[in-house]
Order: structure tokens, then C-alpha cells, then sequence
């Protein structure tokens, strides 16, 4: 399998699914290729693209909340802190994505 | 017109994101409407030659109906093999436990191949392909 072609491929999917959720993809082109392949790399070892910051735990209810793009997994959090946990995606607002705080579930009030 | 293409359906047959299967001479051949750009991309998938035209096409991707691998139809790459088998948290009962096993240990070793494409042109409303 073409790594390029794969991560193209899902660029597309999530792309059309993040959209409608006020989402997009990070401006920090470096990064959004990184994460791209190490989902490429994740999906060819367990046939699912997973968070590449999240540890598979083979617990199917918890694995399928890490399902990239885990957005409605995580939406309260996500949308406290503007960006997934990993960063491939952030509120279509955000232009600089380093300049965001860096929150726990904790300091938004979700813990 | 160049003798390598034969007419195969009218354009209005396929509504744009859909498929339709044809066979001609003796080659079964999916034509892919995308967006008003066809593609025809050789029928059976890469994968365990299930029929094509009975899954999905999204953009250029086509994904198989029956375990999900996804193919490029504009040039036939392969872009994921089959997605695993959910069986959730709870174990099935040991007879079928162990043909699943079984049934793993085999699907271990069937890739999932790029397919063939063929060559379209449009004319008069009419989809050609050079099969």
C-alpha cells in the first residue's frame, strides 16, 4: 500500500467529516503530514486509523472513542481547548495553533 | 474513432457518484461516474474480487462492500486492504471461536492488489472504454 496515497485518501474522509463540525485541519502543514502517517502506519497494523497520541488499549467501547477523527468522542474538550488532542484538527478559527493553552479535561471543568 | 474503444453506455445512465457494471469483450468492467469525469476500473476487487459496483464511490475512492478496502478508481491503486472483523468484547461461542481463527489465519495472507483501469472517452453522450 502507497503510504502517500493512503494519507491523501483520508485526508478527503475526514475532511468532509470534520467540516460540518466546525473543524479543520491544522495550518501546520509538518505536523498534519507527521500524524497523517503514523495514522497510515496505525490503520495498516490494526485496519483502523486510531488517534496516533492515544495508546490502543484492545478494549473495543474505549478503542472505537479513539477512532480518528475522535471529535464527538471528546467534543467538550475539544471544543474548550480548540484543537483534538493530538492537533491534527482545530476550530476553523484558529490560525496559529501553537498559540493555544494547553488545558486538562480538569481546568475546563470537565473532571 | 480509434477501433480500441467500444461504446459502452450512455452518460445519462449513471448519475454522478454511481457505478455501473458492463462486460465487453468478455472483460467485466465497472464505469465510475465522478462528478461527470468517468473512469471504468476492471469489476472484481483487489482484495477477494468481490463485485465492485456494489459498494461505494466517494470522490475517486471506491470502497468494496465487502471488507471495506478502497481503491483509487482513477488509477486502480490500492489505498487500504480489508477493515478486521468487530466482534465486540464478548467471545463467540468456542466452535465458531476457532473457525473464526481459522478464517483469520487464511485472510492473513491474501493481499489486497492495485486493479486494472481502462481508458474512457466521452462522444456524443456515450461513455467509451478500451477494454
Amino acid at each position: 500500500m502507497d503510504t502517500e496515497a493512503r494519507k491523501k485518501a483520508l485526508q478527503y474522509f475526514f475532511d468532509k467529516v470534520v467540516g460540518p463540525m466546525g473543524f479543520k485541519f491544522t495550518p501546520d502543514v509538518e505536523l498534519k503530514d507527521f500524524l497523517l502517517e503514523q495514522e497510515v502506519i496505525l490503520e495498516a497494523k490494526h485496519g483502523v486509523p486510531f488517534c496516533p497520541c492515544q495508546p490502543v488499549r484492545h478494549e473495543r467501547v474505549r478503542d472505537m472513542q479513539i477512532v480518528c477523527p475522535c471529535i464527538p468522542f471528546h467534543r467538550e474538550h475539544f471544543d474548550a481547548i480548540k484543537r483534538c488532542w493530538c492537533g491534527l484538527f482545530v476550530h476553523k478559527d484558529v490560525t496559529d495553533p501553537n498559540s493555544l493553552p494547553q488545558l486538562s479535561p480538569r481546568d475546563v471543568g470537565l473532571e | 474513432m480509434n477501433d480500441k474503444f467500444i461504446r459502452a453506455i450512455s452518460t445519462t445512465e449513471i448519475a454522478p457518484g454511481g457505478m455501473k457494471a458492463v462486460e465487453l469483450n468478455g472483460h467485466e468492467i465497472v464505469i465510475c461516474n465522478c462528478g461527470g469525469i468517468y473512469f471504468a476500473i476492471e469489476r472484481r476487487c483487489g482484495h477477494m474480487n468481490a463485485p465492485l459496483e456494489l459498494g461505494t464511490l466517494d470522490g475517486k475512492i471506491v470502497t468494496c462492500a465487502m471488507h471495506c478496502a478502497q481503491f483509487d478508481v482513477s488509477n486502480g491503486q490500492a489505498l487500504s486492504g480489508p477493515v478486521p472483523a468487530d466482534l465486540g468484547n464478548e467471545s463467540p461461542p468456542p466452535m465458531l471461536a476457532t473457525f473464526l481463527q481459522h478464517v483469520d489465519m487464511l485472510m492473513k495472507h491474501v493481499r489486497t492488489e492495485s486493479i486494472r483501469t481502462y481508458e474512457t472517452k466521452i462522444e456524443a453522450g456515450w461513455v467509451h472504454v478500451a477494454p
